[in-house]
């Protein structure tokens, strides 16, 4: 018994060791089947194992989704911006072919005035509704007086009425206060533009007998100094003859696009030169 | 001090929007008096000395940057601010549809006060068709833009202006 007691638990060492290694030596003929150990095993664990796994790779998911959502917000973001930019150089390179051919077109018209001009942006517009006047970014420091003729690439603008050292402003051709020397490009006849409400303009003083057609374009007389021979102002839009009267009734819509106007020149000479 | 400084800025914006902002984005005729709408503000609410010159100097800013005689809005608003003035002590000025009926008021004694002045002292042929067909279309926009002064928390505190 004292030898049991001593040496006890090293026999059961032993002898679990050898059983552990009969078990293994025993399987290893048999080691693509499963014995009944494992069968056990397997049966007793596989209802928790499938939710687990599933649960399992629902967390990894929902991680790894976390973390794609955040780089793809911030991928989204970034996109964002750069359409954001995109689009706006796409605006500024339009914007920048448009002025380009307007100030095309000023260059063309400052081309075939023969005195010297200074080109001028358009700033602001009369604060009432009933008066016709802009406000251009020249003013007596660049060279500007009162009474100087101020013309866009498709024909008179207007005259410059008053003079700050920095800004101006500019007496439209469609206020009721300004008056132009005209004459029919086709017929010569003549008249004086005035003008009149919504935008448009009349030319007055011309006599009945006088040849005026619808479609027949106006231009400056050159009469007054102010403006120069030959510059367009409008097109004859209707013609009335009255029964009586000296004079006919003819109606002018103004070349010059008055609301969308950006840029103009004005002619540096002055109305009594 | 700085209430005053406050007036001038705000007087000096409602001159830039009008000028150089509102003509880009609304049509001639519907552009607000946005100096009327503060020259009635200050009528309501300041005192006569004080508000007369300010009245008188709203209608000359008005005239720098309108039409070609200077001095015929000074003298219209001066007028009308006169007018207000007499009768704002039996006003309640805190209330908003009342501030948007004066300036509509206002609006009408403007333009017809131009309209003689202009036609008595000025050649302005074809002027009163242009005033009458843009009439009505300016009144709506300036009383618009009264309405939205009286959602200005400004609007409801009851102290002088000036």
């Amino acid at each position: 018994m004292d030898f049991f007691k001593k040496f006890g638990l090293v026999i059961l060492a032993g002898a679990g060791i050898l059983a552990a290694l009969i078990f293994y030596s025993l399987n290893i003929p048999h080691k693509r089947n499963a014995n009944f150990v494992e069968r056990g095993v397997m049966m007793a664990l596989s209802p928790v194992m499938k939710p687990a796994a599933r649960m399992s790779g629902f967390f990894e998911d929902a991680w790894d989704n976390y973390f794609n959502l955040v780089g793809v917000r911030q991928e989204n973001l970034r996109m964002r911006d750069e359409v954001k930019g995109l689009n706006a150089r796409i605006v500024a390179a339009g914007e920048t072919a448009l002025a380009n051919q307007r100030l095309q077109k000023l260059l063309d018209m400052k081309n075939s005035i023969t005195i010297p001009t200074l080109s001028a942006s358009v700033i602001g517009e009369d604060v009432s509704s009933w008066f016709r006047t802009l406000v251009i970014d020249r003013g007596s420091s660049d060279g500007i007086a009162e009474g100087m003729a101020v013309v866009a690439a498709d024909g008179v603008v207007g005259q410059i009425v008053k003079v700050s050292p920095t800004t101006s402003r500019v007496l439209l051709l469609t206020d009721h206060t300004s008056g132009i020397s005209a004459t029919i490009q086709r017929s010569r006849a003549r008249g004086v533009v005035k003008g009149k409400a919504e935008g448009l303009c009349s030319l007055e003083f011309t006599t009945r007998e006088e040849d005026v057609k619808v479609g027949d374009m106006v231009i400056t007389s050159g009469i007054g100094g102010v403006f120069l021979k030959g510059v367009p102002i409008g097109e004859v839009t209707m013609v009335k003859r009255g029964e009586y009267g000296i004079f006919q009734t003819v109606s002018i819509r103004p070349l010059v696009n008055i609301p969308h106007l950006e840029e103009v020149m004005v002619v540096l000479r002055e109305a009594h030169d | 001090m700085i209430r005053n400084l406050t007036a001038l800025f705000v007087i000096f914006a409602a001159v830039v929007l009008q000028t150089s902002v509102l003509p880009v984005h609304v049509a001639t005729p519907f552009k607000p008096d946005l100096l009327l709408v503060a020259m009635v503000y200050i009528a309501l609410r300041s005192s006569l000395g004080a508000g007369a010159l300010t009245a008188w100097s709203l209608g000359l800013l008005k005239d720098v940057f309108s039409g070609l005689y200077l001095g015929l809005n000074a003298f219209t608003f001066l007028i009308i601010f006169l007018v207000i003035k007499s009768i704002s002590d039996r006003l309640y000025a805190e209330s908003g549809e009342l501030f948007v009926v004066t300036v509509g008021a206002a609006t009408l004694v403007c333009v017809t006060l131009d309209l003689i002045l202009l036609v008595m002292l000025t050649s302005s042929p074809g002027i009163v068709y242009s005033m009458a067909a843009d009439f009505l279309p300016h009144l709506l926009a300036t009383a618009f833009a009264a309405s939205l002064v009286t959602l200005l928390p400004v609007f409801s505190s009851p102290q002088e202006v000036l």
